[in-house]
């Protein structure tokens, strides 16, 4: 028989960690991509929040002799047509990116929260007609509906948001729906229940906080998803409008234009999409390993 | 296997079916006069009264909504898919002479994304956990997070600056076997920007399939009957891990119909996508609204597609 080295086991599996702070260490020793995720979502966050502070431009203001200025000491990544520091502009880049992608996530998270619970919780005509409202929404892939609605709500911050939030809504009522319907045979929710607790009170404070695991995993997927269809959204004229500087939209203006004499203009906002969703995928992915332990491939 | 055919069939219309009214209920609460887009704010504010009721009613727009849909029905049903407010041709003909162009992108970038996605999923199952599978992972996320029309526009560049070189613009109607020089030209640029976001789904289901399977009784049966390791996967796992990647590639092959809309303009090609885009720029409410419903009926229909195919593959499904 081999010997068991239980201390060695317990550690391994991280039992006997205790503490925040070794418990994150275990984690990011465990998921060395997730902790380069973790470390890139940061610097994502950090530089949307205090974009004020570190541009070191204002990203708004135009000047006409830096016009296309290629990248030298003042202009770090160069300048844009209109003679706008493309760094700074990058740097509140994040901020639009973040705020559209987190904003159109809790919205269209809450919308379907509210659907897959009601859906799981009273079944019938309601959940036959949401059900079916799902699967006719999910006849379209994300990218159209979000430009469709778009385009009909016409280009502004909320709009934008609106316009991504919706696609996103049919997923996280699924999941939502699913564990509701496990959930509510369960003998906890029969206790609470028989203890008298009303109907609404039982969905919110017991069914409810039992989804939310996989409904985390889902949001911080969504999260990438939704940062690249604002991306691709203001790439193609819709999205953020001007003045804002969104990363999709510099994209836009120099694709048609200042390509051939300025391609930084073209290369850093592309650089800074992929960083984005590169970090909160890997971010993601890690999430739903130490969350939802069965998932992982 | 007929009744699930047809069962199949009947769903997928009521979803088209009410698609289209979602589509043009979207495309009817558009604020701001539709007719600004095509006589600009400027002209709009030349407009009598009179001449814009009338140029409303000349485009069907003053009649009360449920005449418009059904119209708009009649439309489809006869083929013609409704007018552009700015072109003389059908949106049907538009299809017609652009669709054939994204469908071959479509295709080929599935075939790309099998030959990019397949073998590294193969290396990534044999040897999991291994330098190889982790670099295949980080790849595979790398490709996943790149905006296809960034990495379109930086090869249009790349192949400017580097060679001097342009891909054709058009192939002036001429199709794939008449012009297959122009053509491949065309399509080979954004087939390969969207297949590689495929491959990297493909790589990572193909991967954790094979995984499954390799595990399975019959593949150690075939190991312990001496068979070599090569024709083990080639001839027993793969062929059984393939299931899953078959509905993915038909889900992901819907995805490509939206993605190519950003990835064709940023390649500048003459396709659907790009099609979408203009539509969208112009405010063209009756193009947004017919190429929406088009890719809505592809997308189901390919999801109909895939499924009869699993079930003609796999017996078991079919009778569940």
């Amino acid at each position: 028989m081999a010997e068991i080295d239980h201390q060695a086991e317990l550690t391994r599996a991280g039992a006997n960690v205790s503490g925040h702070w070794s418990r994150l260490l275990f984690y990011m020793r465990q998921h060395p991509l997730g902790a380069i995720g973790a470390v890139i979502v940061i610097v994502f966050v950090f530089s949307a929040v205090f974009a004020d502070v570190l541009a070191p431009h204002d990203p708004l203001h135009t000047s006409a002799p830096d016009s296309l200025k290629a990248p030298d000491t003042t202009f770090v990544m160069g300048a844009d047509m209109m003679g706008r520091d493309v760094l700074s502009r990058i740097i509140h880049g994040a901020r639009i990116s973040l705020t559209v992608g987190v904003a159109s996530i809790l919205l269209g998270g809450v919308i379907g929260i509210v659907i897959g619970l009601m859906s799981g919780y009273l079944l019938g005509w309601f959940d036959l007609l949401m059900q079916r409202l799902i699967d006719i929404m999910q006849a379209l892939p994300l990218l159209v509906l979000a430009l469709v609605m778009a385009a009909s709500l016409g280009p502004s911050l909320e709009n934008t948001i609106i316009a991504i939030s919706i696609p996103l809504v049919p997923n996280v009522a699924r999941v939502v729906r699913s564990s509701t319907l496990s959930l509510r045979e369960m003998p906890f929710v029969e206790a609470a229940r028989a203890a008298g607790m009303s109907e609404l009170r039982v969905a919110v404070r017991h069914v409810l906080p039992n989804t939310l695991a996989p409904l985390i995993v889902l949001f911080t997927a969504q999260l990438g998803a939704a940062i690249l269809v604002e991306a691709s959204l203001s790439f193609l004229g819709l999205g953020v409008p001007e003045p804002h500087p969104s990363w999709g939209r510099m994209l836009s203006e120099s694709a048609a234009e200042y390509v051939r004499v300025a391609p930084w203009l073209v290369i850093f906002p592309g650089i800074a999409i992929s960083l984005a969703v590169f970090g909160t995928n890997l971010f993601g992915d890690a999430v739903r390993d130490i969350l939802d332990p069965r998932q992982r491939s | 296997m007929y009744s699930y055919i047809v069962r199949r069939l009947a769903f997928g219309g009521i979803t088209v079916f009410g698609v289209s009214i979602i589509v043009f209920l979207i495309m009817r609460i558009m604020p701001g006069d539709p007719l600004t887009a095509i006589f600009g704010p400027e002209g709009m504010t030349k407009l009598t009264e009179a001449q814009r009721q009338s140029y409303m009613e000349e485009l069907g727009l003053a009649d009360p909504l449920i005449v418009q849909y059904l119209n708009w029905i009649m439309d489809i049903v006869r083929g013609e898919l409704g007018r552009s407010f700015f072109r003389a041709e059908s949106v049907g003909e538009m299809v017609l002479r652009r669709g054939p162009l994204t469908a071959q992108i479509a295709i080929l970038s599935v075939i790309l994304s099998w030959i990019l996605g397949i073998p590294v999923a193969i290396i990534s199952a044999l040897r999991p956990n291994t330098a190889a599978d982790n670099t295949a992972r980080v790849i595979s996320i790398t490709c996943l997070a790149v905006p296809g029309f960034w990495l379109g526009m930086l090869i249009v560049l790349g192949l400017l600056f580097g060679f001097g070189y342009r891909a054709p613009q058009t192939a002036g109607g001429a199709g794939l076997f008449e012009d297959p020089g122009t053509v491949l030209q065309i399509i080979i640029g954004p087939a390969f920007v969207l297949a590689l976001g495929q491959a990297a789904y493909i790589a990572r289901m193909a991967r954790s399939s094979l995984l499954e399977v390799i595990r399975e009784d019959y593949v150690r049966t075939a190991r312990a009957k001496g068979l070599n390791g090569r024709l083990v996967v080639s001839l027993h796992a793969l062929p059984n891990a393939l299931l899953p990647v078959i509905t993915l590639s038909g889900i992901l092959l819907g995805f490509v119909l939206a993605g190519s809309i950003p990835v064709e303009r940023a390649f500048g090609t003459p396709g659907l996508g790009y099609a979408m885009f203009t539509a969208v720029n112009e405010r063209d409410i009756f193009v947004m609204q017919n190429l929406v419903f088009l890719y809505a009926v592809v997308f189901v229909m390919l999801n109909i597609t895939v499924d009869i195919i699993i079930a003609w593959i796999d017996p078991r499904i079919r009778y569940q």
